[in-house]
């Protein structure tokens, strides 16, 4: 087949998103058969473009309206962007079906267009060759992230969609001052030829366009200090978005940050850019894990747990070396999936049992022993113990940042994993030792599915580490490696 | 057209985002916050504006007498219009979420709203 269906995966959501009023009138229920449907078909277009980029071992580029770029606006679906497109649908998908059981607030429909605008934003911020439309997913992105965080209608949602919203529109204006400063530079709106260009701009202008672009992205990215929205956010948005935050959104914003920085390599000043975002990354690691230890709200403390996790995705890919960004690749899939689970037992348990305060907790091996057994797999390796997939991750984000000569910064790191340990310990204990109020919950099947395909994935991953590995290196040579990304869009004959 | 130097309409597009900036970090009042990041992207188009200005021409509008040696550079201008259009539906989803917020918590004070910390 040829490559430029490709588009469907931004078309499909767009469009899909759009007839959401029309199956409105079947009812509550339609709409959500609806939204699964779509985030299937969505699996599957995501599971062909997977499968052909692998293949074939060439990114599939797709040209909006058949102009080659820069002139036209190109997707860039490479070895990263197919293997992230791919999470982004599996993950849609198993959160369209714990919509079914979490989400009862009116008006559905209008939730079901939001989240296909959610994971549509997030697989076009992965796919795009162009630095302007990477501003527009973004919008995209969080736009519906504000209104799906307050969908709940309560004042907590509203107070936590405000503070993103107002930290959000600061990065967005800092990101479009970032793409004007670049722009005026080179003229040039695309992501290869601006690799290209890269020699030729004047080193004070990349520090601060790129700081700017930086600061713009590290919203998304959940980087201290513009994290602060971040756990208000996850705690207030119904339990399928949180997870959804967790598992993707993020890690779009990640995305972003890490193929801006590696496409100005060439450029002088390039290394200031660099510290920059590792002293940013480890601070996010250090704050988020000691904001973790005193939190009583379990969804809360995976949100801090999960803005550590993301510090040191961070980390990985700004320590300047190709292992460091496949580390952080690595640590992006496995995250991915521990944080999925997570928040879908956690966003569970607060659907079933009234809450999700750590009191909820208590004797949940006895009460649901399934998800309570989900639960523990996951905290086991969000703490990063060996054969549990994290440990790997965690492994060689140290080796490649000891490499780089970050020792001090690898400290810090193990020293919060070790924080990391003490608040999941805590939640284990309650969960298999608390008291029990004697009443057994009957858990639901497929939900129960999802969550043991995933336990088994990161058993899998912990056991048998080295095709993820693979994977995960092909993906971050594809980040790391730019004048392959350059040689791979075919420019219109413009540049030097 | 006698038009000043650029350096000009930089700097009036910058000091509009500073004014913007310090908006957001020192008012209380969250319409008056709503209102400085409305600032901020105002400045911000009109520095995305200035990028793309070449001294002496005019709008890149298609009609009679106009070229593209007379026009100056288009494309700011379509990122502005994009732009805008974002500013607006962000604005509107703030503006929504504080009608929420008022309704819960009666006030539009953020020293007032503070229900999650930690």
């Amino acid at each position: 087949m040829n490559g430029q269906y490709a588009s469907l995966l931004v078309a499909l959501p767009l469009i899909s998103a759009f007839f959401v009023p029309l199956i409105k009138g079947l009812g509550g229920r339609a709409i959500k058969y609806y939204l699964t449907l779509i985030t299937a078909l969505q699996a599957g277009v995501a599971a062909w473009v997977f499968k052909t980029v692998y293949t074939t071992g060439k990114p599939i580029i797709v040209m909006a309206g058949g102009w080659r770029p820069p002139v036209g606006i190109d997707l860039y679906i490479g070895h990263f962007a197919a293997l992230f497109v791919l999470i982004v649908a599996l993950v849609s998908f198993f959160m369209a079906i714990f919509s079914f059981d979490s989400v009862s607030t009116e008006p559905t429909d209008k939730y079901a267009m939001l989240f296909l605008l959610l994971m549509l934003g997030a697989t076009g911020m992965i796919a795009t060759g162009d630095i302007f439309n990477l501003f527009v997913f973004m919008e995209i992105t969080s736009i519906t992230a504000y209104a799906l965080t307050a969908y709940n209608k309560t004042g907590e949602a509203a107070e936590a969609a405000m503070k993103y919203i107002v930290l959000g529109g600061i990065g967005s204006s800092f990101f479009l001052i970032g793409i004007a400063l670049i722009y005026g530079s080179t003229g040039t709106l695309n992501m290869a030829q601006l690799a290209q260009l890269a020699g030729s701009i004047n080193p004070t202008v990349i520090k601060v366009g790129l700081s700017l672009l930086v600061f713009g992205l590290a919203v998304e990215a959940e980087l201290f200090p513009l994290n602060a929205w971040a756990p208000d956010a996850y705690q207030a948005a119904p339990h399928p978005v949180t997870a959804m935050f967790s598992a993707f959104v993020v890690k779009a914003g990640l995305y972003a940050l890490a193929r801006l920085v590696y496409l100005f390599s060439h450029a002088a000043g390039w290394d200031f850019i660099l510290k920059l975002l590792v002293i940013m990354a480890t601070l996010t690691v250090f704050a988020a894990e000691f904001s973790a230890l005193r939190q009583r709200d379990v969804k809360r403390m995976i949100a801090y747990s999960s803005i550590s996790q993301v510090g040191l995705i961070a980390l990985a890919l700004s320590v300047g070396s190709q292992l460091g960004v496949q580390a952080g690749v690595f640590h992006m899939i496995n995250h991915a999936v521990v944080k999925t689970l997570l928040f879908l037992t956690v966003g569970y348990v607060g659907v079933k049992v009234g809450g999700t305060g750590i009191e909820n907790f208590s004797g949940l091996g006895r009460k649901m022993p399934l998800t309570a057994f989900a639960l523990t797999v996951g905290a086991l390796a969000a703490v990063g113990i060996p054969l549990f997939n994290i440990f790997w991750s965690k492994v060689w984000i140290i080796i490649a940042s000891i490499e780089q000569g970050y020792a001090w910064e690898a400290g810090v790191v193990l020293a919060a994993s070790v924080v990391e340990a003490v608040y999941y310990l805590r939640l284990i204990h309650t969960m298999w030792f608390g008291g029990w109020d004697g009443i057994r919950i009957r858990e639901s099947l497929p939900l129960g599915t999802i969550a043991l395909f995933l336990v088994l994935l990161i058993l899998a991953i912990g056991v048998y580490p080295n095709p993820f590995w693979t994977l995960a290196k092909s993906a971050g040579t594809d980040i790391f490696n730019v004048s392959r990304y350059i040689a791979n869009v075919p420019l219109m004959g413009v540049g030097p | 057209m006698s038009v000043p130097h650029i350096g000009l309409y930089y700097f009036g597009a910058l000091s509009l985002v500073l004014v913007g900036i310090y908006g957001v970090l020192v008012k209380k009042n969250l319409l008056k916050i709503l209102i400085s990041l409305s600032i901020v992207e105002t400045g911000v188009n009109l520095l995305l504006i200035s990028v793309g200005y070449i001294t002496g021409r005019s709008a890149p509008i298609l009609s009679e007498g106009i070229g593209p040696k007379q026009a100056v550079d288009p494309i700011p201008q379509a990122l502005v219009l994009t732009a805008i259009v974002i500013g607006v539906a962000t604005t509107a989803m703030a503006l929504s979420v504080a009608i929420t917020l008022y309704e819960k918590y009666g006030t539009l004070n953020i020293e007032e709203i503070r229900r999650l910390r930690g």
